[in-house]
This record gives C-alpha cells, structure tokens and sequence, in this order.
C-alpha cells in the first residue's frame, strides 16, 4: 500500500491539481450546508449533536404575532437562571407553542388567584410527562364562556374576555371556529410535583416570578444549577434530595443517563464539574475524569474510555493525519500524553524494533542500516556537549525507552563488575559515567529495600556504593 | 496450533453465550455490541527498509446484561454484568517475526491476541445506596491513570459526605494466560512468556508467569456537586525470578532476583471545587511512594468570564516513573512543567473555539552549554532549561446534520518543531442514515537531533458510512475511509480502515 517515491516532487503537479479539486469539492459542500434549516425552530433530529448550551437559534419561542414578550427582569426567572443562558437546555425541555394571551400578573397578582387554582394537577402529579396546564373548561367560570365539547366551544355571549381571540392568538371567526394548536412537548426529566408541594417547595422556588410575567414560556422552567441549590445529599443520605444524576434525568435500560433526544443531546455544562465538552475537551478531560470517573460513568460506559485508551484503531481526535511521521517529535516533546494509552516497552518498542530503528532487535546491525541518532562523537562520547545523549535522556527518558531496553542502557552505565563500562571500568574514552540525579543518595535506601533487581542490573552485591545504600 | 483452536473455541463459545441470552427475552435487559475494524497500511523504516506491512483485523465483541437481581428502580439497587472481548490480530507479520530461533525475532509479539478487556459483575447503590462492587476485570479512572485489574472493588458511601473505595485483586499484565494486555504494567521493562527462549536469549524481555498482587485504597467526597475531592493509594507487587544483569557475572552465569517486590507504589489527591457564576479551580498531584519523588501534579484555573467564555490557565508538571524492576526508574532526573493559559469561546449559537497557548520547560542537571567546558567537575546544580513555546486552536461548527471542525497545533522548541492542522467535515443525509468524512491536514516538521528528516506532509482523508437499522440491530454502522498522505520523505503513503458495528439491546 506505500511505496517510496524517490522523485516524489516531480508528482508535485498531479498532487497539487488533486489536492485544488479537493479543496474546491469541500468548499462546495460547505456552501450548501443548511444554514436556513439550522436557523429554524424545527427540532433537531435524533442523534443531531446539538448540545445543551448550543441552543439560541432553538430558544426562540414561537410567540403569538400580536403578542409582545413583557420586559423580563432576571429577578423574576427561575433560581439558577443566569443572563445569556438562552433558557433551559432543550434536549430537556424542548420548543413549546403557546399561542394563546395570557396574564399570570394579572390572574395572580391582582385577582390573587393561587397557582393551582389553574394548575390544579400540579398537587398530585408524581411524573413530568404530566401535562399540567389547565383545561380550557377551566377558564369558563370567570370568563363566561363553554369549553365543555372542545368539537362546539362556545364564547360568551358579549363579554370581550369571553371571546375566543381574547385569549387564542390569531383567532379569526371566519376561519371555521378553530384555534392555533398548542404544543407543549413533554420535558425528558423525572420530577415529582406532589412530591415537592408535600415539602412545602413552593412553585417559584422552581419557577421563578411567575406572577410578575404575562404569558410564562419555556424560560420559566427550572435549571439544574436551581434544582442542586437542594440536591447536595449523597446517595445514602436519608431524604430523597439526592445530588445523583439520575434522581433527575431519565436512564436507558443500561441504567445510563439518555442523552440523545429528539430536541437535542445532553451534555454536561462548563459550572459542572468543569466538564464542558467544547472543541478542547479531548485534551483537557484527564483532570475531570481523574478526580471524578463515578461522574463520567454516568453517561459513559468502559467502552467509550477504553476506545481511546486501550484502542486498537487510531483516533483522529487525538492523533492527526499523517502521524506515523509526526509522532517521533511529539513523544519527544509532550511526553505527558502519550503514557496515558501507550506503554513504551510493549506497544512502541515492538514495533520500533520491526521497523529497524532500536539498538536491539532484528535489524540492530547499525553499520548495515545507517546511525539513528547524531554520530557517535557528538552522542555518546565526551565532553558532554549540547547535543549528547544524555541531556536528552534527562529530558525525556521516555522517548529513549520506548525503543531501548535496559541492556543498551547497562552497556555502558552498570559498572565493570556488572559487565558493563561504568566505575572500575578503565579510565577514558568509552567510559561510562554515573547515570543517577542528585540527591539519589538520600532516596536509594528505601529503594533498595522495596526493590533490590534494579540496583543489582549494575551493581555487584558487593559492591561499596550498593552497600552504603543498605 | 492448540493456541489458536483454544482462541477460536473461547470466541465462539463467548458469541454463542451471547446469542442465547440476547434472544431469551427476560427480565433482565441484555446487549450485545460488536465491533470489527480491518485496518491496511505500511510502516516505512527512515532507512527505506524494512517495509513493516499492517494487516490488521480488530473484533470486539461486548456481552451486557443490566437489572440482573430485581425490578430496576433509578435510585435503588442494580446488579449487571459487562464484558467486552477483543481479538486484535496483525496477519502482516512474518512468522519468523516470532519464531525465537529466527534473526528477526521480536519478544513478545504475536500474531492474534485474543483478551477480555474487562468482564465484571457490577453491583449499584446497596444498602440504600451505601454499597456499590465490581467483581472481575475492570478498569479504575483516577488521578493515578487509566489502569485496570482483576479482582474486587468495593465502595462503601457515606451519610456524611465521604465515601470509602477499596481494591484488592491483580494487576492485568500480558504475558500470562488469563487472555490479558500489557497495557496497564507500569513502563521501563519488558515482559512476557519466556518459554521457548534460551537463558541468554534477549535479556531483557523478563518473565512474566506469576500474578501482580495489587491492592489500594481511595477516599473520597460524595453528594455536593460544586466540590469534589479522592485521595487514591495503589500498591502492585512483582514476584517472578527475572533475569538481574542482561551480563554474565564473574562466574560466568546469570544472577536472578526472586521473591516479592514492590511494582510501584503510588498516592494521589485530587481537589475540584465551582462556582457557578464564577469558575472552577481543579487540582491534582501524585506522589512516587517507590520513587519518593512527587511524579506529576497539574493546577487549573478556569474563570468563567461571560455565559459565553472561559479563560483560564493550567500549570502542569510531569515525571516519568517506571516499574519498580526498570533501571530506568534511577535515570530520572528534573521532569517537565508546562504553562499554558487558554480561553474557550461560543460563538453564535453553534460555533465554539477553543485556543490555548505557553511554554513547556526540560529542565536538566547542569547547564548542556557550559557543562563540556568543565568535563572533569561539572556544576550539577547549575539547572539548564530549555523551553518549548505551544498553541493549540481549535473551532466547530455544528449545522443541524453535521459539523466543520478545525484543530491546529504549534510546538517550537528544542527537539524541533511541529506546525499544522485538520480540518474535518462531517455530515450526515438522510436522517443519518448515510454519512460521510472529509479531513485535510498540513503539517510542516523538524526533528532538531536530524535535520534531514524535515518535511511538509499534505494528507487527505475521505470516508463513508451507512447506518441502516437492518435485521435485530439496535444500532449499527458500515463505515470506509481512505487516507493518503504524502511528504517527501516516505513519498506516497496509503491506509484503508473498514468498520462495522452494530449492537442489539433487548
């Protein structure tokens, strides 16, 4: 499948011409991405990545045309709302339609009627799929008029506030008795009401200032940062405010958080956990997961880590194109990353060695195959000069591990008794030298203790240095 | 060849268990999910030769089975199962690759390993939610790494706030017969089956035949969702006789080191504490108990500056630490601290960016431009640094059946430099039911210890995938990609990766 192209510049014009066809194919394609459909208030398929704060040109309710939305003050929306926030996630509680006038202020406020006057349900609802807006044979005592057969509603005889366009927006008698249809998804949540009222939780407690708004919109719905101001119990707490994940969100019957729906796909928010997955989240997820996995689990199974971390096929997210070539230099310069999935001396030294690059293996005759490193003189001998190996080593030792094994290592640094060209090894050119830091002292007798082998790789039993270390 | 037929008969033993327990409808909720990758490309020696020829064919396939004991209730008690099983074959290797007696042997290399990535009986939320267990091979996520063993963990939750996790079992280690990895030994030696070499035959390659007892503790803070805190401490023990010195001794023969040895031995906190309005605070640092050297420790701070960004920076500080039977362990010297400030930004309503940038310091013992000049009694005190500057930018767009990414890197310093990007589109059509891949990338590189290894690559990759809801299937997809790259130094480089997966739950 490869073959070295010795006059590959010359193919530079076929490449060059492919690559522009490449690139005008991609800009085309771009071009006529959806943006109209993105822009729409449709929601978006199942499995479309949406996330949970991505959602502005979603959080644009569709309000009735006559109907202006009141100055909203951030004090009258619900606990957790902050400015800017587009309203509550949509993969939770997905676009409404409320095309109907309504006044909370002046119901609640002025007429002081309680809540469940209206929403009378709310008392004794135990799921959220409840729907809890009140019937229109509900609004018939006060404004006259008869929601009884909802196939033959009746106005009031000439009262304005029992006339269907009083409240139905865009209501026109000559369009055959029939009103705008109103949709009001069901939320993707758990959420008991007459658990919560039986506590004595109040509505704005969850709500917000619903009395000081006209018609209340999906902004009013809660926020999690609302809900965990009381969820902060741990799961054997007694009470039932537990700061679980699932108390609140539904699960899939592999007992995992449902994050993809039909309006949008769950994702965590940056407060939480600082775990937002934005565009750097590959690279910055260790200290998440680290100080919390039990978290993580919550939406993600054995398999999602153990693609990336004990994968098999390459993952673009992490390694880009071409990194057959570019990986020498990042593991010599990031060495951090690459332990996290690799072990030096099984996955890279394996193939290191088929590939004829190490010290050992088939193709270690350096002679036959050409010198890897910097010569000799510069590399390995003295004086130590910038460019000798050992600097190197005290950079990144595991660049220098993950093709040498410890034998290319004690040739020249275990000591004479060993076998190898370090102390008591004569004097000169070839000699090697002491490989250990400073302060090494101080800490080899506790090595020595929990593990003699490595001391012993150079070191004859009887050897001072190893016998002052005991 | 009895190695193979026990490999094919445990795979067909594990999908025929499967099938019969995916079709046997029950109470219990069963999944299967499997995935298969055919991988082709070529690994070209910077000699020219050898040519290494990737043949690759992974399947894993993934027995599940949740809500064992009782009717499932969120918040109560669940008891499942889960097991994943990964045959990982590489048909481009040589056989004499693997024959010992043969000039071209590679330790430890086989042709199709077969292993159980993990298989536990997970337990959830006992005793009204105090008591949680997993039994068999499972992996741990914690500031100490990505690690797995086989054995039990139990975790004991708290009323007050805090809960207790305990380990104790064997570390997965390849080389023994338990259908294992190498993936999770601590690093700096070499280990597997010796049986078939000769004494002096490679060294280095140490034996691995008895199990790596490992045990460890975690505490950790439960029930608030602003703060989060776990202080870990792992301990694994080596107790097969290996090879001491790759050297023969004074009388000629070879010295062993035997008995039970500390593996490594490692303690690590970690602290995240948020505000919402405000920002986080994440911390972490592990301390070497074997090294008595803290190994790495890293600080970010994020600010959440508006709804709509986060700046931040992170201090990070990294020490390689190696099995306690590696000699490497006594060549580490100053580790690696890194700074980088970075902001995350959305754009819109669906764009967001990401952009980072700092220095890492090499820090050495003795200064590499004085140290030659004063060969006989260098000033080992005399701290050399050497910086690398790093940026990284990354964007995406999300459209409502696709997204245009763009991630770009730039590394500059002492070994060299690394400049370029990827730029991905993917889209779907038809409901998702097709899909399909574009990336570009330019890269541009210099290996500073081999200059002649400079080079600009230009890839490309193209792929396609089709998702149909077909037969029983929960959920599959047939996918290809086809990659070209090309710089001058490898000339025309080709890889071809097939994939299916499908999973049924039911």
């Amino acid at each position: 499948m490869s073959g070295r192209v010795p006059g590959g510049a010359s193919d530079g014009s076929f490449w060059l011409l492919a690559l522009s066809c490449l690139l005008a194919f991609c800009a085309a394609w771009c071009s006529r991405s959806p943006v109209a459909r993105a822009d729409a208030a449709s929601p978006a398929p199942s499995g479309a990545p949406i996330s949970s704060a991505s959602g502005a040109a979603f959080t644009a309710e569709v309000l009735p045309a006559r109907l202006e939305r009141p100055p909203l003050r951030e004090s009258d929306r619900p606990p957790g709302a902050v400015p800017d926030d587009h309203g509550p996630s949509l993969a939770i509680f997905p676009n409404q339609r409320i095309p109907l006038f309504f006044n909370h202020r002046r119901h609640v406020k002025e007429l002081g009627l309680a809540c469940t006057a209206c929403h009378e349900k709310a008392r004794t609802s135990h799921a959220a799929s409840d729907s809890l807006l009140p019937s229109g044979a509900r609004c018939d005592g006060c404004h006259g008029t008869d929601h009884r057969d909802l196939r033959e509603v009746r106005p009031a005889a000439s009262a304005p506030q029992g006339q269907c366009a009083f409240c139905h927006v865009g209501y026109s008698s000559a369009a055959g008795n029939r009103v705008a249809t109103l949709l009001l998804p069901k939320p993707n949540l758990r959420f008991d009401h007459a658990l919560h009222g039986a506590r004595h939780i109040g509505c704005a407690q969850c709500h917000g200032a619903v009395e000081n708004l006209e018609l209340a919109t999906r902004d009013q719905m809660p926020r999690m940062r609302g809900c965990l101001n009381c969820h902060q119990a741990p799961s054997p707490a007694a009470g039932r405010a537990r700061s679980e994940c699932r108390t609140c969100h539904l699960t899939d019957p592999t007992g995992r958080l449902q994050t993809t729906f039909s309006s949008g796909t769950l994702s965590p928010p940056r407060w939480l956990h600082d775990a937002g997955h934005g565009p750097d989240w590959t690279l910055r997820h260790q200290l998440v997961a680290g100080n919390d996995s039990r978290f993580c689990a919550n939406c993600h199974s054995p398999k999602d880590c153990a693609d990336c971390h004990d994968g098999r096929v390459r993952p673009r997210r992490v390694h880009p194109n071409d990194w057959l070539n570019l990986h020498p230099i990042a593991s010599r310069q990031n060495q951090q990353n690459c332990t996290s999935c690799h072990r030096e001396q099984s996955f890279c030294l394996s193939c290191h060695q088929r590939a004829g690059i190490t010290l050992s293996g088939p193709f270690a005759d350096s002679a036959q195959r050409g010198r890897f490193h910097p010569p000799k003189a510069e590399w390995t001998d003295g004086p130590r000069t910038p460019r000798h190996h050992a600097w190197e080593a005290e950079r990144n030792i595991s660049a220098c591990v993950s093709c040498h094994v410890e034998h290319d290592c004690a040739i020249c640094h275990a000591t004479a008794a060993r076998g190898g060209r370090g102390a008591g090894f004569p004097a000169g050119v070839g000699r090697g030298t002491d490989p250990h830091p400073l302060g090494f002292r101080s800490r080899c007798a506790s090595a020595l203790r929990q593990n003699a082998r490595p001391c012993l790789v150079c070191h004859a039993p009887d050897d001072p240095n190893l016998l002052d270390c005991r | 060849m009895a190695d193979k037929l026990t490999r094919t008969l445990l795979t067909g033993l594990w999908l025929a268990g499967a099938l019969c327990v995916a079709v046997d409808a029950r109470a219990y909720q069963s999944e299967i999910d499997a995935t298969f990758d055919a991988q082709f490309y070529s690994l070209q020696s910077p000699y020219g030769s050898p040519l290494v020829q990737r043949r690759r064919y992974t399947q894993t396939l993934a027995l599940n089975l949740y809500g064992l004991d009782s009717e499932r209730k969120p918040l109560g008690p669940s008891l499942s199962f889960k097991s994943r099983l990964r045959l990982d074959t590489d048909f481009g290797q040589r056989p004499e690759e693997r024959n010992p007696d043969s000039a071209s042997y590679v330790p430890g290399l086989a042709e199709a390993p077969l292993d159980v990535m993990y298989a536990y009986l997970d337990g959830q939320r006992y005793l009204n939610g105090a008591l949680s267990f997993r039994l068999g091979r499972q992996y741990v996520v914690d500031t100490l790494g990505f690690w797995s063993f086989d054995g039990v963990e139990v975790l004991l939750d708290t009323p007050a706030y805090f809960a207790v996790e305990v380990l104790l079992g064997f570390e997965q280690r390849g080389g023994l017969p338990m259908l294992s990895s190498s993936r999770f030994e601590a690093g700096g030696v070499s280990r597997g089956d010796r049986s078939g070499l000769t004494v002096g035959q490679s060294p280095s390659y140490l034996q691995e035949s008895r199990l790596a007892p490992a045990y460890g503790f975690a505490l950790e803070s439960s029930g608030v969702s602003f703060l989060h805190s776990r202080l870990s401490y792992r301990k694994v023990i080596n107790r097969d006789a290996v090879l001491v010195s790759p050297f023969l001794d004074s009388s000629g023969g070879l010295a062993y080191a035997r008995g039970d040895r500390t593996s490594s031995e490692r303690l690590g906190y970690s602290l995240g504490v948020n505000k919402a309005e405000l920002g986080a605070a994440l911390g972490s640092l592990v301390y070497d108990l074997y090294n008595r050297r803290v190994s790495q420790y890293d600080l970010v701070l994020d600010w959440y500056a508006t709804g709509r960004a986060v700046v931040g920076a992170q201090v990070g500080y990294f020490l390689p630490t190696f099995d306690g039977d590696s000699i490497f362990n006594w060549f580490l010297h100053r580790g690696t601290t890194s700074a980088t400030l970075h902001a995350d930004l959305s754009l819109l309503s669906r764009v967001e960016l990401a952009a980072s940038g700092g220095v890492r310091i090499f820090a050495t013992e003795g200064d590499p431009t004085t140290y030659a000049r004063s060969f006989t009694a260098p000033d080992l005190t005399q701290s050399g640094r050497s910086y690398d500057a790093l940026a990284t930018l990354g964007g995406r767009y999300r459209f409502w059946d696709g997204s245009v990414a763009l991630n770009t890197l730039a590394e500059s310093g002492s070994a060299g430099h690394r400049y370029g990007g990827d730029l991905s589109l993917h889209k779907q059509f038809d409901g998702g039911y097709y899909d399909s891949l574009a990336v570009l990338s330019l890269y541009d590189w210099e290996d500073s210890l081999r200059a002649d290894r400079r080079a600009t690559s230009f890839s490309y990759v193209l792929g396609a995938g089709v998702a149909p809801s077909f037969l029983t299937f929960s959920r599959g997809r047939l996918g290809v990609e086809w990659e070209h790259t090309m710089n001058h130094l490898v000339g025309q480089r080709f890889r071809m990766l097939a994939t299916l997966a499908f999973s049924v739950l039911r």
